[in-house]
């Protein structure tokens, strides 16, 4: 692993997987491989799931009732589980989509000023 | 619960599987891009991370972790248990016996004196009797008379309803023929008091006074009556009157106190006789039921003005009211012996949790590698904490359960064999609430007995690896020894004490010679039959008992030693040369002419009753006893003197039951009265019921019953069968009562002493074998823990003797220290149960000494094995094992 990877790779903050999780199956269903996938092609490779990690935040959700599954058959003709939002995972993401979007703005405020003052 | 293990390893495996799948996409891709396969699922597998811990968490998430571990804890903790038989059947067994003793004692406490009577608010219940004070130390107690009832009824207003009645055995005759039940003569307000409803017909109402009709309860509608549901409208016999059965009670009500048999209840009669005189009442109860959140006191203050107010005369001698709340009247007589017990048990059971307590701390310190290793691989003390607690909880719930079982038996069989002889002991049932209080117990002692051993693995845990070689000798085994040593001895002088008073009472001197003696008790049908006839039928009977073939002497007797249906004369005497006081007082019993012969009473002094006395005028030859000579003739001869009846200065010849001077023409020793063996001896005064004066109005107890005493040596059955056939022949108005050789009867009065005898006796028996287990398990442990030592102090030169003796000083230093508290409390448990003792003092010093000895002989016996393996300790090997 080089040094330029390391800069320009983040690890996830903790939570935040959840969320990116509800996102992508807000486009429709998907089995793990798609969804990580998926996050890691959105972010331009810069986020990096640890796949592994993926499988119990989507346990998690299962848990919560915010996505469901159902087996069925990949692209590749394999067998695979498939997952999808529920009513209330599509509620959530909104709910956490807004609170997302505050805590990022406050963070770059907080982090603004002293970029201007250096500048 | 498999189900579950199960489910939760398919829902595993399925994840694991997803992940293989998404592993082999990733790999896929890879090898579509040209990467040699083995290289592309390298790849795809460090890219994906830990699939195990992925699943693990996985794992976490989907909950009930801990259930999977305790489970898994359970699994384990039955393997270890199974794997150590002799350890786990000790355990098992030990607290088995102490939790099931306090089970079956908790049960038989529960049913008999917690739950409430079987009766509506039964809390509301009470009765009322009037508490004599005039002698300060034996206040004699007696119940108020109906006038007096009547105004309490009428004026206190705590008072939701009172109802007076007495209790009476008559014969009744219905279909299936004549037999004894009990009848309760109330006021027609007692069904409201009890609060019950009839199951068929209606009860008594206040219009049905003097009416001749009955209500009967359940028992005696199923088994006199044959269940019939129209028995309502049928007639009985009693008492020669023809009564109408208007209502049956319904299964369940039990009165008068826990009775189960056949009871009529009948309104009181108060004709021709003046309320007040009614003797049968003087010898009745008041009931009353309280209004709701009336409290006792209240009640009790509210009726004492109205009583003092009625009755100047018995205020002014300071005789009070005195209301005991119904519960406490039923089961007065058991409460102190069951809470007794109790007590009992309860130190069984402290002595059971040391042992397990024990036993479970060697367990521990046996494992202590295997704890040291897990707690080094990360296993939180938490962890370690919970396996432990689930052996031990496993341990004691499986005691608890075996001893639920046998609590389950015992209460059974206490119930068969004592169901008619205490009160409410017919309604013994192991209640749930007393399985939930077992098991909560268990539970308590599994945690409680986790305790040290844990306190310990964390000591040792923190301590460095390298310990092992120390010799650990803990404080705590040999105090918890020394506990139970202590207990047991507390136990076992209790015992000693029962079977010392026990013994006193078998070897009590009679008085009299129960030996080939049975007693006939019979009743007339009519209880108001005249007096004089019922005379005349008495001695006609008697007479004919005595030309039976076989039979050596009979005596009619109205007062036998061990009978139930006695009828004691109390009077005041008035004795020749003695001044008269306040407390003089004597019992007086009919007797006939061979009274003497056939008691086997010793005649001390003069002469027996002749033929000549039946038919005396002038005095009235009389026997008495030594008692009476004591209290009475202390200063003189009593051969020759004379007794009469005592005459307050109000009273007429018509108040005394004859006027005759009685001669006392010999002196008999003191015989038992009643049927208590260690009741002291009253003075009494026997008269030859056939020199009574025709006229004398004592004549009516010849009405209440008639008691023989048949001396003969013929074969039970034989006598028997002659005794009905002549009862039949003469005396067909005759019901017997009871029909039995006298020693049976002395038998069954020791019968309640023998209880508890033989409970508290084995509860001294178990506590020493489990003392002695105690004691045997903490040595063995400790020689096994200090064989190192042992080897070098053998090596270094010390004898076999001395390695024996440093064990055998170790046990008596337990014993010893155990002994100390423990006669110290025998003392106490002495002093608490001293109403118990009879022929003994609450400090025995035999008893303590023999309890010490058998203590030191038993503790002996235990460190004898662990001393012996310390002395063939081989220096050798354990040196070689270092």
């Amino acid at each position: 692993m080089t040094t330029r990877e390391a800069k320009e790779q983040l690890d996830l903050l903790q939570g935040t997987l959840d969320l990116l999780i509800l996102k992508t199956l807000a486009l429709g269903r998907a089995h793990g491989h798609a969804i990580a996938r998926s996050i890691e092609q959105r972010s331009d490779d810069v986020l990096q799931v640890g796949h592994g990690s993926l499988y119990p935040a989507l346990q998690r959700l299962l848990k919560l009732g915010l996505i469901e599954a159902s087996d069925g058959i990949s692209e590749n003709n394999r067998k695979a589980r498939f997952y999808r939002l529920t009513a209330k995972g599509r509620k959530k993401l909104y709910a956490e989509e807004g609170r997302w979007q505050k805590f990022s703005r406050a963070i770059a405020q907080i982090l603004a000023p002293p970029v201007e003052e250096g500048q | 619960m498999p189900s579950i293990l199960s489910g939760w390893k398919k829902r595993r495996e399925a994840l694991l599987a997803e992940m293989e799948a998404h592993i082999e996409i990733e790999a896929q891709e890879r090898i579509d891009a040209g990467v040699p396969p083995e290289e592309a699922r390298a790849e795809a597998r460090r890219k994906f991370g830990n699939a195990l811990l992925a699943a693990e968490r996985s794992r976490e998430i989907w909950g009930g972790v801990w259930l999977e571990r305790v489970l898994n804890d359970l699994r384990y903790a039955l393997r270890r248990l199974i794997h150590a038989p002799g350890y786990t059947t000790t355990l098992v067994l030990t607290l088995a016996l102490g939790l099931g003793s306090v089970t079956a004692m908790l049960a038989i406490v529960d049913s008999v004196l917690l739950r409430p009577v079987a009766l509506p608010h039964s809390e509301q219940l009470a009765l009322i009797y009037v508490q004599g004070q005039q002698e300060g130390t034996s206040a004699s107690s007696y119940s108020i008379s109906y006038k007096q009832a009547d105004t309490l009824r009428r004026n206190v207003s705590a008072f939701a309803a009172l109802s007076a009645y007495y209790l009476a055995a008559h014969p009744v005759v219905a279909q299936d023929g004549t037999r004894i039940a009990i009848s309760v003569q109330a006021t027609p307000d007692l069904f409201t008091v009890l609060g019950v409803r009839e199951r068929l017909g209606r009860l008594i109402e206040p219009s049905d006074a003097r009416a001749p009709v009955v209500v009967v309860n359940d028992a005696f509608w199923r088994e006199r009556l044959h269940a019939d549901p129209r028995a309502v409208g049928t007639t009985i016999q009693m008492s020669d009157r023809t009564w109408t059965v208007i209502g049956v009670l319904p299964e369940g009500v039990r009165f008068p106190q826990s009775q189960d048999g056949p009871v009529v209840y009948a309104p009181i009669t108060l004709n021709a006789k003046g309320e007040d005189e009614d003797d049968n009442f003087n010898a009745g109860s008041v009931l009353v039921r309280l209004k709701r959140g009336v409290s006792i006191q209240r009640a009790r203050a509210e009726a004492q003005s109205a009583f003092a107010y009625i009755d100047p005369t018995a205020a002014a001698k300071h005789d009070v009211l005195k209301i005991v709340p119904y519960q406490e009247f039923v089961t007065g007589d058991v409460q102190k012996p069951l809470l007794m017990l109790l007590g009992g048990v309860g130190v069984l059971l402290l002595i059971a949790c040391a042992n397990a307590a024990n036993l479970q701390i060697g367990r521990a310190a046996s494992r202590m590698a295997e704890m040291q290793i897990r707690a080094a691989l990360g296993a939180s003390l938490g962890r370690l904490a919970q396996q432990l607690l689930a052996e031990s909880l496993m341990a004691s719930l499986a005691g608890a359960a075996l001893g639920g079982a046998m609590a389950y038996a015992a209460v059974a069989a206490v119930r068969k064999a004592y169901g008619g002889q205490y009160a409410r002991f017919n309604e013994l049932a192991v209640h749930s609430e007393v399985l939930a209080a077992c098991a909560l117990l268990a539970v308590l002692v599994g945690m409680a007995a986790t305790l040290t051993p844990m306190l310990r693995i964390r000591r040792q845990t923190r301590a460095r690896m390298g310990a092992r070689t120390v010799t650990r000798t803990g404080r705590l085994p040999g105090i918890l020894v020394s506990l139970q040593v202590a207990l047991t001895c507390v136990l076992l002088a209790v015992c000693g004490l029962f079977a010392r008073t026990f013994q006193a009472l078998e070897h009590v001197k009679l008085g009299f010679d129960p030996h080939h003696v049975t007693t006939l008790v019979l009743m007339p049908k009519n209880s108001h039959q005249n007096g004089e006839i019922s005379r005349q039928i008495e001695t006609q009977l008697l007479r004919k008992f005595e030309t039976l073939p076989g039979v050596e002497s009979v005596t009619m007797q109205t007062s036998i030693p061990f009978s139930n249906l006695n009828v004691v004369l109390h009077s005041i005497p008035d004795a020749e040369d003695h001044v008269w006081r306040a407390s003089d007082s004597a019992d007086y019993s009919f007797v006939s002419t061979d009274f003497v012969r056939t008691s086997g009473i010793r005649l001390l002094r003069g002469r027996s009753f002749t033929r000549e006395d039946e038919t005396t005028s002038g005095t009235i030859p009389v026997l008495v006893n030594e008692a009476f000579v004591h209290e009475y003739f202390a200063r003189r001869e009593p051969i020759g003197a004379w007794i009469e009846a005592h005459r307050d200065p109000s009273e007429t010849d018509a108040d005394l039951p004859f006027t005759q001077k009685m001669t006392v023409v010999g002196v008999v020793e003191n015989e038992l009265q009643g049927g208590d063996l260690g009741a002291p001896f009253q003075p009494m005064v026997y008269m030859n019921y056939l020199a009574l004066p025709k006229s004398s109005f004592l004549n009516v107890i010849f009405s209440m019953s008639a008691q023989y005493a048949v001396r003969s040596s013929l074969a039970q059955d034989v006598l028997d069968k002659e005794l009905r056939a002549t009862v039949k022949q003469v005396a067909p108005q005759m019901v017997e009562m009871n029909l039995a050789p006298m020693q049976d009867s002395i038998a069954a009065s020791l019968s309640q002493r023998r209880l508890a005898l033989r409970l508290v006796g084995g509860f001294g028996a178990v506590a020493l074998l489990l003392s002695a287990v105690g004691i045997y398990g903490v040595l063995a442990y400790a020689v096994t823990q200090r064989r190192r030592e042992i080897g070098v102090r053998m090596a270094l030169g010390a004898s076999r003797q001395r390695v024996t003796g440093m064990v055998a000083r170790q046990a008596g230093g337990m014993v010893l220290f155990g002994l100390v508290p423990g006669i110290a409390g025998a003392w106490a448990a002495g002093y608490a149960i001293r109403s118990f003792l009879f022929g003994v003092k609450d400090l025995d010093p035999l008893t303590l000494a023999a309890v010490g000895v058998l203590l030191l002989v038993i503790s002996a016996l235990a460190a004898f094995v662990p001393a012996l393996r310390a002395a063939w300790v081989n220096p050798v090997e354990m040196l070689r094992a270092e």
